[in-house]
């Protein structure tokens, strides 16, 4: 837990949310792509690794802050259906002349790319306040 | 500056008497308690600020409980200053872990959504901003105390 | 009425006994080394205490930013206070050395 542990925090944050909006990006593009299955991400708090926990046991810092978020994997939304349209003359349609189109919903994509955007400014807001913080302490008996 | 002056011997000088009396001094305390309060506070406002930053960044992860930073009570205080004893010079000193007065406790109890995440954003980001102000009040204050000893000490150049 | 000469000596003892503890000026001498080599302890160890929070930093270890600014300040005015009692005791003993006797 050095002193830049918030800023480091904050960066894996930012990296999460950024990560989101590529996956939130991918799937608008492949709107009508028939076959697509809509992705997403899963969010989980980031673990620390041995030596911070080494680290923080033999000094008396306090423990547990935590170090963040990532992202432990991308899955296909296998849940929602397929759309199904029917349009025989589709290079990709099936049989029965339907086309499986991908169970994007625009609409739900925008509302997850505003929230992507906002939790992605308020970590830059407090990446720049740990920033502000750390400078003035360097200002001490001056 | 705290020094306890206190007139320990007295000794004659051998064709006139006079007295030479050597003081002792006692216990000089350079470093106030504000200073030690500030250090604490100080302690205190990083601490948050790391859990702030925490509870923000995981703002979306489901599951997530919101943690929070507390003054240790008296009873953890008055517990945590056990100290093993060594009859041996040899012996492993135990002592209490984890700094002054500061502990991080997590909420378990509340749930704002269905994805079991707890933490409310306006709070956090509210709780960032007094944050900021607290710390750089306690750095000014500590810095300004530090230069009026330093200022003290040079006999006032 | 005559005082007697007796009880007036004994007065002047006892005064000089109340003025006149019992430490010797060796022991005067010792206790106030003591002291300055106590302090002169207490400057060493508040500078290697800001050495070792300069080098946690400088390696990334755990350490705050505020906890190296504040023991490093506090090594410097330990230093400053030292040095200044030093000259000033200096300053005395010269003075005391001018005197004409």
């Amino acid at each position: 837990m050095s002193i830049f542990h918030s800023i480091n925090t904050s960066a894996s944050a930012l990296t999460a949310q950024r990560l989101r909006m590529d996956v939130i990006s991918s799937n608008m593009a492949n709107v009508d792509t028939a076959g697509y299955r809509r992705k997403s991400v899963v969010l989980q708090p980031k673990e620390g690794n041995f030596s911070s926990f080494m680290s923080q046991a033999m000094s008396k810092q306090t423990t547990g802050a935590g170090n963040g978020v990532k992202v432990s994997k991308i899955v296909e939304d296998t849940e929602t259906p397929f759309k199904l349209v029917y349009d025989p003359e589709h290079p990709d349609s099936d049989e029965n002349g339907y086309v499986e189109l991908p169970n994007v919903d625009p609409l739900r994509e925008m509302v997850d790319l505003i929230s992507a955007t906002r939790s992605y400014e308020a970590n830059v807001t407090v990446m720049n306040a740990s920033k502000g913080m750390l400078m003035k302490a360097l200002e001490i008996g001056k | 500056m705290f020094c306890r002056i206190r007139r320990k011997t007295t000794s004659f000088c051998t064709n006139q008497q006079i007295y030479i009396f050597i003081y002792e001094v006692e216990n000089l305390k350079l470093f106030s308690n504000t200073i030690n309060t500030l250090e604490n506070a100080l302690n205190y406002s990083s601490t948050k600020q790391k859990v702030i930053a925490q509870n923000i960044s995981n703002a979306d992860t489901p599951g997530y409980k919101a943690k929070n930073v507390s003054f240790k009570s008296e009873l953890n205080d008055a517990m945590s200053t056990v100290t093993g004893k060594q009859t041996n010079s040899k012996h492993i000193a135990i002592q209490s872990s984890g700094r002054a007065g500061v502990t991080i406790t997590t909420d378990r109890t509340t749930s704002y959504n269905h994805t079991g995440n707890n933490v409310d954003i306006d709070k956090e980001m509210s709780d960032l901003a007094t944050n900021q102000i607290y710390y750089n009040a306690m750095i000014e204050r500590i810095s300004g105390k530090f230069n009026s000893l330093q200022t003290v000490i040079k006999g006032g150049r | 009425m005559t005082i007697s000469i007796p009880s007036v000596s004994k007065v002047f003892q006892s005064n000089a006994a109340i003025s006149t503890p019992s430490t010797t000026p060796y022991e005067a001498q010792k206790s106030f080394a003591s002291v300055l080599k106590d302090s002169i302890e207490k400057v060493n160890e508040a500078q290697n205490q800001s050495d070792v929070m300069t080098e946690k930093l400088a390696r990334g270890e755990n350490v705050d930013l505020h906890q190296v600014m504040i023991a490093s300040q506090k090594a410097s005015i330990t230093m400053s206070a030292t040095i200044e009692v030093r000259n000033k005791v200096i300053e005395a003993y010269q003075e005391v050395m001018r005197m004409q006797v």
